[in-house]
Order: C-alpha cells, then structure tokens, then sequence
C-alpha cells in the first residue's frame, strides 16, 4: 500500500459521510457479534444459556466452562479435556511449518537466482498443487502413509502438512527473492561466495519479513486444518480442531454450549493472537497468496 | 546461467548442479505426493475399489453411477448456488467496504483488523459460533423472542430449503474481510493524480468510480474469484462444522459427499471419481489463471 | 600479446544470437568503453568477460589464461555494477573486504587492504555505517573501493554513473579518470553515455545489434566514423547528414546540394577519399559536425578549405557558451554551432562557413564510410 497518498481525490460530502460511518459500524458489528457472543457466553453457567438472552452479559460470571473445555470435557472415550489435543496441534505444528518455511526459502533462492532451463514449468507444477482440492489425494494419502508406518501419527501429518505447504511457502520467497538484486547475488559469486554463503549471508538476512509472512502463514494453515487431521490422525494425534468438532458434536449427554463455547474460543485462540501481533504481515500473507504478491 | 563450458573449473560445475539438487527434494515430493496421487486416485475411480483399493477395472462404470446419484445431484447443485452466491457477496461487500474505508476515514486501523479477523480463524470455530447462532431455539430467534418481538422468525439453518444459505452466511462472514483488503490494495494502487484528472475533467465521485477506479481494479476480481472459488470447491470444514450436510442432505457439497463415500459407504471407486471431477473443475479455473500470471512474469 | 584478449567470442540464448563474432585486444592499463544503445550487447559482453554468463563460442583470455569456464571468483577481475550492489547488510568495511575474506585473505592483511583503499577514496569516516545510510556518492566510492581492494588484473564498471544525478556524474566522472592515471590499471568500463565514452576512454567499442560497429580512440570515432551509425550515436548534438550528388569540376570533386533558399550550392572537396571517384554522378551522405558549420567569424582559424554559404535560420538555441542555429541543407534539418553572441533572428539569412577539412562522405546503400 503507497504510504505518500495521503490525500484522497475523492471528496465526500456531510450526509455521505455520515452514511459512511453508519455502514462501516454496522459491518464491523456484523462481525464482531457472533465471536463477542461465544466469549460472553463462554463464562455463563448453562442455564443462563438456554433459558436466557444471548446478548445479555453473565449474571454469574464463571469460568468453570474454559477449565471443563480445556481439561476434563469428555471428547471420544476419555474426559480429558482438549489440553492433549492443543499439545498435538503444537507438537506438529511446529516442525511443520519450520521444515516448509526452510524449504519454501530454498526453492525460492534458487528459482530466482539460480534460474535454469524449465525453471518457471517446475514452479507452476510447485504452485499448482497449492491449489488441488485435497480431496483428490487422501485416498493415495492414506495408503502411503500405511505403507511407511506413519498412519495415525504426528510425523504423518506433519508430512502431509509440509508437502502441501511447500507450494506457498516456495511462492512467497520466490515473490520476495525476485526483487532482490540480481546484481548482489554477482557482486557476491565475483568476491567467490558460492551458493549456500550467499544465500545465508546475503539474502537470510534480509528476509525477515518474508519469513515473518510465511509462518504465520503456514502457522494459520496447519492450525486451522480440519480435513488432513480427521483423515489421518489417531486419538493421540489428534489436533485442536478435530477435538473441538468431536467436542461439539458430540450427541451424547446434554449440550453444554458455554463449553463448546470455551474450547471454541481455545481452538482460536492461538491464530487469534498471532494475528492480534502480526496482522501486518497476516495481510501481506492473505495476499501473496494471490500469486502475485 | 545456462550450461557451461565442457573445461569449466570444478567451482563452475558445482556451482551449476548445487541449485538443482537442492530444489530436487521439493520437487520428489510434489512428483510423489500431488502428481502421483492425482494419477493414482484417477486410476481408482476407474477400478471396482470399495472399503480399500482394489484393481479390477471398470471403465466408467463408477462416473456412470456417481452421474446417477441423486445425492451428488444435491451437492453438485449445493456448490453451485454455495459458490455463486458466496463469490458474488464477498465481492459485492469487499468492494463497497474497501471503497468506504478508502475515504480518510477515521478508525479506519482500528474496523481493518475487525472486517479481516475471521480470517485467522478455522472453519470449525466459524462453523461452531453460527450454528448456535442461527439456533432458532436458543440463537437469534430465541433472543428476539426474549426482547419483545414474538413474530421474529429465522430458522433457516433447520430448513431444508434455506439451509445452504446459512453456509453461504457463515462463509460470506469468514471471507469477506479479505477480499475487501484485497480490494483496498488496489484501490491504494491507483495513481492520485490520476484522479485528479479526472476530476478536472468534470467526473462526479460516481463516475470517478464506475469508469476509472474499478475498471482497474480488474485484477483484483481475477485474484478474488480465483481464490474464492477454490475455497467454495475445497469448502468442507464448514458444512462439516455447521450443518454436517444436513437438515438430511440439504448441504452436502462434493467434498462432503467424496469424503462420505470414500470412508464412512465404502464406496472407493466412486468417491475417487468424484474427487476426480472436483479436480477437473479446479483445473478448468486455476490453469488458464496461473498460466496467464505465470507468462506475464517473464 | 595483450593483456586481454576477446577472440571471436559469441553469445546465443537459445537460437538467437546476440553477440556476434566480437574480437578486442586490450592493453595492458588501457581504458576500454563499450558504448552503444541498450540491447546493444554491451553488458553481456561485460558479463562474459566477468564470468557472469557463459561463452557460445570463443574464447576470453586474461594475461593468455582461456577464462572460458573459469568461475568468476578465479579470474583475478573486480566489478562496479549499476545499482552499486553493495551488500546491504553489511556495514562498509565488511562490503569492501568480503571477497578478500572469501579468497581466504588473513584479517591482518584485509584490515590494511581496507585502510589504503578508504584512504585512497576518502571514505575512512564511512567504513563503520551501513549502505542504506550513505548517499549516492559515497555509495559510488564504496563499490569503487570494494573493486579496488582486490587489485585485480582487469576492473569491470557496468554503467557506474547512471544512477547519479547530472552534476555528481561529472564529478565522478573526472574521479575515475584520476584514478586511472594515478593506479594504470585495465579498466573495461560500460556505457550508453556518449559522453563519458568521450571522456574517460583510451579507446572506444561502438556496439549495435550485437556487432563492434567500430573500435578506436576517441578522436578516431569522432572524427572519422566507420558508418552513419557511429556518426549519429557519437557526438552532441549529432552529425549533421546532407544527401549531396558528387559532381567532376575542374578536376576536383564537388558535393552538390540546396540550401533553404532553394538555391543550388556547390562544395567543393579539399582532399576527398580516393573511393569518393567511384560515386561521381551518384548520390551519397555528406556529413558534418556542428562545429564544422559555423558563422563566418567563429571558423576554426586553423582550417584550410573554408566554404561559406548564404541560408536560411529555422531556429536558434542559445547554450551559454555557444548558439545552436538550425538551417537546412538539402531538406535536413542541420545544426550549426555559432559564437555564443553572434546576432541572428530566425527567418533572417545569414552566412554560414563550412569546414570542408572535417567533412565525411558515407554511401547510403551500404551506410559505411567512403575511404
């Protein structure tokens, strides 16, 4: 976004302002209702739920819900709560998105710097598969990930995560590598850095921000993911969303919603909160991934 | 640098096949994973696979039943109104905000963040917050009730007709803040003095905008179809999460349907064919677009 | 032998060859500029001497070493690119010594490398700030230094100049100039200003379409141009090229041709070129620089063969130091350099001296200079 345009050519006059305000207040009241309503309903007891106003704040406050939805709701056979379910999510997350983002770096580094015959054919195939209906592989998925004795495991899904990563995270570096001077990359290989020094002394350097982008990215993604994780993944490997949807739909027993509510909020909370500190780069993100960054 | 000479030094030829190993394992790993798959699921869906893959071909046969189907008629017809109506919305209300917060306005820090918010969140959370909701019993029809207004009725989500609209809703509620940062990328694209010309010219803030701003924002439509349509093609944690395909199958989209019959019917064979044409759609999409975006570059 | 030698070297992405069969010797100490339009060839050619991009066919020799296929690093060359491509993240002293460190050079003996050079630049108060924090000037100098510190066999500058503004460049232009004379080194220096080609050269490769167009000193390219390309490429504003019919009077030749009077002129030739006899009776290209076409008062007193004409003004520019005073000659427009305060009107007939000393004839068919 230019910084400089400041000054907009369109004038607008009082009533059209007004009338500006008006719309704007109303969608953002559009979409903060249905999250504002969860978290005030998320600290009411149950009864105050279905016998009362959704919109009214708690008369008892309590936070027995988020405790139940985080440590003893009953999800599958055990009442353990969703804190194993957080842990799965965490413990492939994080190699995920770490292994996609070094090799997103890497094919983006040589993509644009290291350019050969049918450079641009392989990145279409590369970006292409960020975009197939995944749908189209979890019959195969599931077959391999049997044969290799990884089926209903974290490392499973963290290679399922990574494979269907690496698209995007190749496509953000290679967007960011592409305006770095070309010239540099020369000056370098005529001082005799050869490849893995200049990547790492020239190029990592200055790729914070990319790198900020492409996890939050993936981040989200991984987190986020609802089908790879139902397809694949056993009960102790289960992540956050699953669990919350096991949690939700439960039909035994009664409907605890300000539970549902709490684990809702749970499940949301960490993408909320990398969002909360680096919306910037979230929004540079949402947009890379219109390929053109 | 293309190939070098046959008397290069030994750091010239590394130098050339450095790059190339080390892009290769990305590229097994596509080869393997998104490639081989698509042509092993193509293969299934023309086999007699049920409840695990098996290798008796059937030609057709399983394309020629999924077509017969009245439950994939229902989620073929689903995804279309889904897509259509989500697409168009988003757009619509991406645009109008994108072009409102372009005026100077004030806040406008503070409403971005709360118009994109949904973004960062999984469709089960978006799906578990709307179902209840649109709960006629203990959502928004209970409330209105409560405050006085007895005759408030909205049950859609209950109602075998409306239901997929409700998807649409919670959707619309997800998306439409990035489509409209989208929006307002391109609208701080355009060039000021640009506009300014325009207005000398004597255009009205209507026609500032109808002939000259939106028009360039084309673009910025390509991106936002392209990436809502294949959203609305993949879309299953919602339905999932918000109306599991029902009331009955009145929301059952392809990726719901494919996944039912994949794992829960035993019918192998015929989820994969209609896995295969979900492909098929996306193919028709997104190769002409990344095509076109791919050539330009160079 | 030389001291770097391009023999017959070509360049071909795919089928299409972009440099075609360039052969140049450079001297030790000489200051070669590749000058020419963009697409010229020139820069890859620079590459290739450089390392950057392979050879098609030839070879490049350094010091009689074939450097086809020897890693840029190895080949004893230092580069100043366009855009400075000075390592952003490194502060000045880590750019100007980073390919010391990566050629394994002891910390010692780079921190003393590093004193001369900055010393020799005037850039000791900067070795501590990072590129980002330098002005285009110093920037300049860094990538100099970075260039120097190496004290290669051949220096490779790549259009150094066009990123400074007009008065930076002239300053700069005259530091690289005192640089080559005070260090003697081999200096191939790219350009697509006429200009700094002039200036700062020993000799000057004209490039277009991939080809050497002519390759001399600069008073060689100018004087005497090898086609009408180089003739208009060179030289501000460029050549003045009057279509004339080569005429036998006397036993002399003369050039035959209408002012912008519509009168019928006569110039006769001095010294023609033996080759301009076979065009007697044909039409061909005279050419003529503005300074060769003057008032009568601002001729060149060394000058043999003075013609002066009457013709007509079209236009008149003053420069400062000079007028510029357009008129035409068989229906071109030609420019005509006058004394900074002759007293002309346009529309007003004045007479106007032609130099026939500097005059060069050029077939039109064949656009090459007649010899």
């Amino acid at each position: 976004m230019s910084a400089g345009s400041t000054d907009t050519a369109v004038r607008t006059g009082r009533i059209t302002r007004t009338a500006l305000y008006l719309v704007l207040l109303l969608f953002a009241l559009f979409y903060l209702l249905p999250f504002a309503i969860m978290v005030i309903n998320s600290v009411k007891p149950l009864t105050e739920i279905t016998g009362g106003n959704m919109m009214a704040l708690p008369q008892d406050w309590t936070f027995d819900p988020w405790v139940k939805a985080w440590a003893t709701a009953q999800i599958g056979v055990d009442p353990t709560g969703l804190k194993p379910y957080f842990w799965n999510s965490i413990k492939m997350v994080v190699p995920a998105v770490a292994i996609s983002t070094i090799l997103g770096a890497l094919n983006g580094y040589v993509l644009t710097k290291w350019r050969f015959k049918y450079d641009t054919l392989i990145f279409g195939f590369m970006l292409f598969a960020c975009f197939i209906p995944f749908q189209i592989v979890l019959i195969p998925m599931a077959r391999i990930l049997g044969l290799a004795g990884l089926a209903g495991s974290t490392p499973g899904l963290v290679l399922v995560h990574v494979v269907y990563g690496l698209g995007f995270t190749t496509l953000y570096f290679k967007n960011y590598y592409q305006v770095f001077p070309t010239e540099l990359v020369r000056a370098a290989q005529i001082d005799g850095a050869g490849f893995f020094r200049i990547f790492w002394r020239l190029l990592l350097p200055s790729s914070g921000p990319i790198i900020v982008v492409s996890v939050i990215w993936q981040f989200t993604n991984i987190w986020n993911d609802f089908l790879f994780g139902a397809s694949f993944a056993d009960f102790d490997s289960q992540p956050m969303t699953v669990a919350l949807n096991n949690l939700v739909q439960s039909s035994t027993g009664v409907k605890e919603y300000n539970v549902h509510f709490a684990g809702a909020i749970l499940a949301a909370l960490p993408t909320l909160l990398v969002y909360i500190v680096a919306g910037r780069y979230f929004v540079r993100g949402l947009m890379a991934g219109s390929v053109k960054g | 640098m293309a190939t070098p000479a046959a008397d290069a030094d030994f750091k010239t030829k590394l130098q050339t096949w450095v790059p190339k190993l080390v892009l290769s394992p990305s590229l097994a790993l596509m080869l393997v994973f998104v490639y081989g798959f698509i042509l092993f699921s193509v293969y299934l869906s023309f086999t007699d696979s049920r409840i695990l893959p098996s290798y008796g071909w059937v030609g057709f046969e399983n394309y020629d039943k999924l077509f017969r189907l009245r439950h994939w008629d229902i989620a073929v017809n689903n995804l279309i109104v889904f897509a259509a109506l989500y697409i168009i919305i988003c757009s619509v209300i991406g645009l109008m905000l994108a072009i409102f917060l372009d005026q100077k306005i004030r806040g406008e820090s503070v409403l971005r963040p709360i118009f994109l918010y949904p973004m960062a969140l999984s469709f089960i959370v978006t799906g578990t917050a709307w179902k209840w909701f649109l709960d006629p019993g203990i959502g928004l029809e209970h409330t209105m009730h409560l405050w006085g207004w007895e005759s408030f009725h909205f049950d859609w989500i209950k109602n075998r007709d409306y239901a997929i609209y409700t998807v649409v809703l919670a959707a619309v509620w997800q998306s439409s803040g990035f489509v409209m940062a989208m929006f307002l990328a391109g609208l701080r694209g355009i060039d000021n003095e640009m506009l300014k010309a325009a207005q000398m010219d004597g255009a009205t803030n209507f026609q500032l905008y109808h002939r000259i701003i939106i028009p360039q924002l084309r673009p910025a439509f390509l991106s936002a179809f392209v990436i809502l349509s294949h959203l609305a093609i993949k879309s299953y944690d919602l339905v999932v999460a918000l109306t599991g395909g029902g009331p009955g199958r009145a929301t059952e989209v392809p990726a719901t349907f494919m996944y039912s019959y994949t794992f829960t019917r035993n019918q192998m064979g015929i989820g994969a064919s209609s896995s295969v044409i979900m492909l098929m759609t996306i193919v028709a999409i997104m190769v002409p677009y990344l095509y076109s975006e791919l050539r330009e570059k160079n | 032998m030389s001291f770097l030698t391009i023999d017959n070297a070509t360049k071909s992405y795919g089928s299409v060859e972009v440099l075609h069969r360039v052969d140049i010797d450079v001297q030790e100490g000489e200051f070669l500029v590749l000058v020419g339009p963009s697409g010229c060839g020139k820069s890859t050619l620079l590459n290739m001497i450089a390392g950057l991009e392979d050879i098609t066919s030839g070879t490049i020799s350094i010091k009689g070493k074939s450097m086809n296929g020897v890693h840029p690093s190895n080949r004893d060359i230092a580069m100043v690119f366009q855009s400075y491509a000075l390592y952003p993240n490194m502060s000045v002293a880590k750019n100007i010594t980073f390919g010391l460190e990566m050629h394994k050079v002891p910390k010692a003996e780079r921190e003393t490398a590093l004193r001369d050079v900055a010393k020799l630049l005037q850039i000791e108060p900067l070795l501590d700030r990072k590129p980002g924090q330098l002005s285009g000037g110093q920037r300049q100098r860094v990538a100099m230094g970075r260039a120097l510190v190496r004290n290669p066999d051949v220096f490779l500058f790549d259009e150094p100049l066009s990123n400074l503004d007009a008065k930076l460049r002239v300053d700069m232009r005259t530091e690289i100039k005192k640089l080559h004379q005070k260090l003697g080194t081999t200096i191939v220096y790219v350009t697509h200003d006429q200009i700094e080609a002039m200036t700062l050269s020993t000799r000057i490769a004209v490039m277009n379409g991939g080809f050497i167009q002519q390759l001399g000193t600069p008073k060689e390219i100018y004087d005497t141009p090898a086609n009408l390309f180089v003739a208009t490429f060179m030289g501000s504003p460029s050549m003045n090229l009057i279509p004339v019919k080569i005429l036998e009077e006397n036993g002399g030749l003369v050039a035959e041709t209408t002012n912008g009077l519509g009168e019928t002129i006569k110039l006769p030739f001095a010294a023609p070129p033996t080759g301009l006899k076979d065009y007697v009776g044909r039409t061909i290209t005279l050419g003529l620089r503005a300074e060769a076409l003057t008032d009568p008062d601002g001729a060149d007193s060394k000058a043999v063969n003075l013609v002066t004409v009457k013709n007509r003004v079209i236009v008149m520019e003053p420069a400062g130091s000079d007028t510029f005073v357009m008129t035409e000659f068989g229906g071109q427009d030609c420019n005509a350099r006058m004394r900074a305060d002759v007293q002309v009107a346009p529309g007003e007939d004045v007479d106007f001296t032609i130099n026939m000393d500097k005059v060069v004839a050029f077939d039109p068919e064949t656009e090459d200079r007649i010899v």
